[in-house]
């Protein structure tokens, strides 16, 4: 390999980076715009879910057991119904994703120490809300049997309240909560997120810098040069991977002074692993680029292959562990996963290259691979 | 020219561009092969992939007590939410094997917990949770509290020599809880329909950007603007090629993958569904339409569109729900066409519901499609005069 020669080809790719000044600005601001947006508007906290109420029993009970959904910043009351046949309605139009029905004789039967069956309609459509919904039910229906029981048990056995109490202590749990001790979520994202905006933007940087010169046909200016083919993909690739290289430190950066999430590892080591992820996020860009023959098509696949795996198979929001066994498998075939490993580790639990060196390797495996296969799909010497 | 000539004229030359448009799409192999597997094998493998609701959280245990009370709260840990990982020699391990990341949570039963939960003393478990994940984290919590709390509730009737049968009766609020439009919580069903409209809002926004860009970058839009056709009938046939394009693609997913394989259930109009999924890529196409006109080469657009597009697809309400944003973001996506056809797809085909309960959402979506396609179409005309 001829430094020199692939200096010049780097620097030829490099100058018509600079001179789109659109494209360079873009390039540097995407994924700054990315973590600034989604770090701050990628909460998960489920609040808000709007509700309606049929109260059937309208007594004093009724109301006070209620109250706690009206008070909950869980829920959102939206309207108080006459009957159960509106509900259908507020639940098609989506208006409310629950409906509580509380029945007739509510006071009157829980007073006299029966049980009463409280009915809750929850909208299914989006599992994962319905989920939630039905937990934060659960729990003021448990909170609310709890004080039931205190006063039954003061009430039949002649008990005194605090005695009453004393005999329904509740099994506590004490929970803590490690390596993100606040539960902050920003903690959580934020690191994942600049395996997002690497993942997202850097394959796109390279993603038409081969078939471009196809399609205008400067390629030929290539094939007829005494640069061979690693030197062409190896210049090709620089100037990309230190734009991306500076985004990293600019996302790192943002994530430690603006959302002051803890960094707690080595530097070093993520400086490292970075330094690998970079080289594989283009490098997915350059082979597509190698394998399409439009730009157009280079555009789509690349934004398909990097977008969707990364928001769903690399451990942002939802678990690798809690995929399906197809689904993990293809989780392992994506960088993203190896990098939020890493990301994670690094800032938030200090743990070192013991821990982490299957996710390092992994990333080298990639780098290696898709370098491998970019110099045998580029040929000087195409067909037609 | 009468005007009844005028219109024949000009909707030939809206056919003739549509069916050129249709011609150069169909041509590019690699992008049609990608296009037929995005709404196919892309969904299927998602649809059945993503679950959302804590899976698997793996449990270690540390017990002091290896008791009755003890081993019966830690066989109410199972799957699918919890998955058994073993049991502890010494407290501090718990950390260490957090550390390594396999497992998720440890559970630390204290001694004499059994003694206390029968003479009714007050006792604590405690739970160490890797919070990296935090809503995965926080969910996993939850539950742990929710299946601790129901064993101490139990526990406290059992000591008062109460149990929850009939014979006895206890005065508690029994919950009944009906889910309604997917009783089981499929999770297929939601997941394959937010990956199609993922993968629709992908191919509409940056199929017609990338083609009017690569017209305007190779000169070719001289050649045209030449000829008697206007700024409107160079523009539209390609949104109506590339609408064409994705809705038989949806066809083949809803079809081909979401009803036969994962069941998904088609309540409402077919009619209005594909409508109004026209109605959606168009609007969304605006957008590709308007990066087009701000950009001079495909890397550009390519750019604009990504920067706009990875919002749209992660804030829409098809990954997490609306009510988990924060208010700015709610306001913020009033202006994604995507926000309003979420509720329209998933209440055609899982609630059965009509345009009467739709119309507001359609209207919204056709607001917002109708201002990004004019102002596109403002500056597409405006740059060649």
């Amino acid at each position: 390999m001829n430094l020199r020669r692939v200096a010049a080809v780097a620097s030829k790719e490099w100058r018509e980076v600079t001179r789109d000044r659109m494209f360079l600005l873009l390039a540097f601001v995407m994924p700054a715009i990315w973590m600034f947006v989604f770090g701050y508007g990628l909460v998960l906290d489920v609040e808000h879910i709007s509700f309606v109420v049929v109260d059937r029993d309208h007594s004093a009970l009724s109301r006070d057991y209620l109250y706690r959904f009206y008070q909950s910043r869980y829920f959102d009351f939206q309207e108080a119904l006459e009957g159960e046949g509106d509900a259908d309605v507020w639940l098609q139009s989506g208006r409310a994703r629950a409906v509580i029905i509380v029945p007739e004789k509510f006071q009157e039967r829980l007073l006299s120490g029966q049980p009463a069956e409280v009915q809750t309609l929850i909208d299914g459509t989006f599992p994962l809300r319905a989920d939630i919904t039905k937990s934060y039910v659960i729990a003021i229906n448990n909170a609310f049997n709890h004080e039931l029981l205190v006063d039954f048990l003061a009430r039949t056995r002649g008990l005194s309240r605090s005695e009453a109490q004393r005999r329904t202590s509740p099994l506590g749990i004490e929970v803590r909560y490690l390596y993100n001790e606040e539960v902050r979520s920003t903690w959580s994202t934020v690191p994942a997120l600049i395996m997002f905006s690497l993942m997202v933007g850097s394959p796109l940087l390279t993603a038409l810098g081969v078939v471009r010169e196809k399609e205008t046909g400067s390629i030929y200016n290539i094939y007829s040069a005494t640069v061979t083919r690693l030197e062409f993909l190896v210049g090709k690739l620089i100037p990309y991977v230190m734009i991306s290289a500076v985004n990293v430190a600019v996302l790192w950066l943002m994530a430690v002074l603006l959302f002051a999430v803890p960094f707690k590892g080595s530097l070093w080591l993520f400086i490292a692993s970075s330094v690998l992820f970079v080289l594989t996020s283009t490098g997915i860009g350059l082979v597509v680029s190698l394998l399409v023959s439009t730009q157009q098509a280079a555009l789509i696949i690349t934004v398909v292959v990097s977008t969707v795996p990364t928001i769903l198979f690399s451990g942002l929001i939802v678990p690798v562990s809690s995929l399906s066994r197809a689904s993990q498998f293809q989780a392992h075939l994506f960088p993203g996963m190896y990098y939020t490993n890493i990301t994670r580790g690094t800032f938030l639990q200090n743990v070192g290259l013991a821990v982490l060196w299957t996710d390092i390797l992994a990333l080298a495996i990639y780098a290696v691979v898709l370098g491998t296969i970019g110099y045998h799909l580029f040929t000087k010497r195409p067909r037609t | 020219m009468k005007p009844a000539d005028r219109l024949v004229v000009w909707c030939r030359r809206l056919t003739v561009m549509t069916r050129k448009e249709l011609v150069q799409l169909l041509r590019d192999i690699p992008l049609m092969a990608f296009l037929i597997y995005s709404f196919t094998l892309s969904v299927y493998v998602t649809g059945n992939g993503i679950q959302t609701q804590l899976r698997n959280a793996g449990l270690l245990v540390y017990d002091a007590d290896r008791s009755l009370s003890s081993r019966e709260l830690v066989s109410r840990f199972h799957l699918p939410y919890f998955r058994f990982d073993g049991e502890l020699i010494h407290a501090d391990e718990g950390f260490r094997r957090l550390d390594r990341g396999r497992s998720m949570m440890v559970l630390d039963i204290p001694a004499r917990f059994h003694e206390a939960l029968v003479s009714g003393e007050p006792t604590a478990v405690q739970l160490l949770v890797d919070t990296t994940n935090a809503p995965q984290g926080l969910s996993a919590a939850g539950y742990a509290a929710r299946i601790v709390g129901q064993f101490g509730q139990e526990s406290i009737l059992a000591r008062n020599g109460l149990t929850a049968s009939s014979s006895a009766p206890v005065p508690m609020i029994v919950s009944d809880h009906r889910v309604w439009f997917n009783q089981d919580q499929n999770e297929t069903w939601f997941e394959s329909i937010s990956h199609l409209l993922r993968m629709i809002t992908i191919f509409a926004v940056l199929l017609p950007a990338a083609a009017l860009v690569r017209e305007k970058e190779r000169g070719t839009v001289e050649q045209l603007l030449v000829s008697p056709l206007t700024p409107v009938q160079i523009m539209l046939p390609k949104v109506v090629a590339m609408t064409l394009m994705i809705l038989g693609a949806t066809a083949v997913a809803l079809f081909g993958v979401m009803q036969p394989i994962f069941g998904v259930p088609i309540r409402g109009s077919l009619a209005l569904l594909f409508s109004l999924t026209a109605l959606f890529i168009v609007a969304t196409a605006g957008i590709g339409v308007f990066a087009s006109t701000v950009t001079k080469n495909q890397a550009q657009v390519g750019m604009m569109t990504l920067l706009v597009v990875a919002p749209i697809l992660l804030l829409s309400g098809i990954f997490t729900p609306m009510e988990t944003m924060p208010a700015w973001v709610q306001y913020l996506m009033a202006l994604s066409p995507l926000r309003y056809f979420i509720e329209i797809a998933t209440g055609i085909l899982l609630k059965g519901v009509g345009f009467d309960m739709l119309w507001s959402q359609a209207l919204a979506m056709g607001v917002v499609g109708a201002s990004l396609f004019g102002f596109g179409l403002w500056r597409f005309r405006r740059q060649f005069q």
